[in-house]
């Protein structure tokens, strides 16, 4: 397997590679227009791999996704929950679908609760072993933290559950779907340290697993959803500017242009 | 470059650089291209090594960035580098310009029909001394583009590296000298997988 963590560090965002060396293949997670369709496609080919799949574990509120145009000049889908609400094509999954380059297996892992759509995307290298190795988790759980549940209000297609109930959802998923991983999965997140997707206690570290985090996440600890829901509003950072448009622009609402360089 | 300027360059001599992974490539490509592995780190090196620095050259790279990037980097180290392939292979096509195959097998095929190929090694000599495919003989891939045209094809040749990256490279270059050749899919590192004979030492 190859994989590759790629850092954007103006809005503490991380996207990755997953490939297969053997398949000369690659699939792509929530890349990000900071660093643009071209960087990713330069980086899988300085690595010998076609990009033949573009992933995002949900529609982006905090950062102008370049998926669309990535997935069109390579010619292969971009794929998304079938939850997710776009107005333009994508390729829809289900929970439990399973996405294979050569030998390494991603398994969409439905973790709803920052958003209703969002994915996890758990990596498994069948070359070394039939265990999954590595899950992406992208706003859903972060190191040390956890994705924020607020970031929908106000958006009216979206909001079908209130900032109380998706901490509830966010509480649940954690702790059934990922922390009943194996220990030693390694956990990948979409944001660090001072992104503003997350609460005062995201780790600037871009990994951990899920030993650790089942033990020292501190939003985990609480021992109830609404002892969580309490700690998340109250450790919450100040919501990311422009994140309205941004995440309408991600929606296909909004042309480029109409952006007017926010969530670059 | 369109594709019909491209077409006029290769007629005139120009190679053509497919930049993209073996197995497209194999699949389909521009009549007469020769298949280079890209990357930004050692592009310059590889093709230094390879061909000759005033061979005539076109970029084609899918998506058309690495054209673009590849084009660059060779024409600032002083390589001929005329261009590089707008629209890549779907524009090629939809002019109706010829695309051929390069054929393969992969490492079971080559076993069961060893005696109907030439096997030729791409690999380096301290690679091939090392261990390979009984009765192959060494057409290195720094050297291919010199030696191609003397190289005996019948019974056609069968190329095989490590994995396919060099012999890709090598048998792109026996097609485009007119050469009966085959590549091998998966290469040494499939043959030795399954447990296939091995021969050492440079005999």
């Amino acid at each position: 397997m190859i994989f590759k963590q790629f850092r954007y560090e103006p809005l503490n965002q991380a996207s990755y590679l997953v490939g297969c060396p053997k398949a000369k293949e690659a699939f792509i997670v929530d890349p990000i227009e900071g660093l643009g369709s071209d960087f990713y496609v330069l980086e899988a080919a300085d690595l010998g791999l076609a990009i033949v799949g573009v992933f995002e574990t949900h529609v982006h509120a905090d950062y102008v996704s370049c998926a669309r145009e990535l997935a069109e000049v390579n010619g292969c889908p971009h794929y998304l929950h079938e939850a997710a609400p776009t107005t333009y094509e994508y390729t829809a999954f289900a929970d439990g679908d399973v996405f294979s380059v050569g030998q390494v297996d991603v398994t969409c892992l439905f973790t709803p609760g920052h958003t209703p759509e969002h994915t996890s995307y758990l990596v498994t290298d069948k070359s070394r072993s039939e265990e999954p190795w590595a899950v992406l988790t992208g706003d859903c759980l972060f190191v040390g933290d956890v994705g924020r549940p607020d970031l929908l209000v106000g958006d009216q297609a979206l909001d079908v559950m209130d900032e109380g109930e998706r901490a509830q959802t966010q509480f649940k998923t954690i702790t059934e779907r990922l922390f009943s991983l194996p220990q030693h999965v390694e956990i990948y997140p979409n944001h660090y340290g001072g992104s503003l997707c997350g609460g005062v206690n995201m780790s600037g570290k871009v990994s951990s697993t899920v030993y650790y985090e089942t033990r020292y996440n501190l939003a985990m600890q609480k021992p109830d959803a609404g002892a969580f829901a309490e700690f998340v509003r109250d450790t919450a950072k100040p919501l990311p500017d422009d994140y309205e448009k941004i995440k309408s622009y991600n929606l296909g609402l909004i042309d480029k242009a109409d952006l007017h360089g926010a969530g670059v | 470059m369109t594709p019909a300027e491209v077409r006029a360059a290769q007629q005139e001599g120009a190679a053509v650089l497919d930049l993209r992974t073996p197995h497209p490539f194999a699949a389909e490509h521009l009549e007469g291209a020769l298949s280079v592995q890209f990357n930004r780190a050692d592009l310059v090196d590889r093709v230094e090594m390879v061909f000759p620095k005033d061979l005539p050259m076109i970029m084609h790279g899918e998506p058309e960035a690495i054209g673009k990037v590849a084009a660059k980097l060779l024409s600032d180290a002083g390589f001929n580098v005329q261009g590089h392939l707008e629209g890549g292979l779907k524009a090629w096509k939809e002019d109706g310009l010829p695309v051929v195959q390069l054929p393969s097998l992969d490492v079971d095929e080559l076993k069961e029909r060893l005696d109907e190929f030439r096997v030729v090694d791409a690999r380096d000599p301290f690679e091939f001394k090392y261990g390979h495919v009984p009765g192959s003989g060494i057409l290195s891939w720094t050297e291919a583009w010199y030696e191609a045209d003397s190289a005996e094809d019948d019974p056609p040749i069968a190329v095989i590296c490590g994995d396919e990256i060099r012999s890709v490279l090598v048998a792109s270059i026996l097609a485009r000298k007119g050469k009966s050749a085959e590549l091998v899919t998966g290469g040494m590192v499939d043959w030795v997988e399954r447990d296939y004979p091995i021969e050492k030492g440079m005999d």
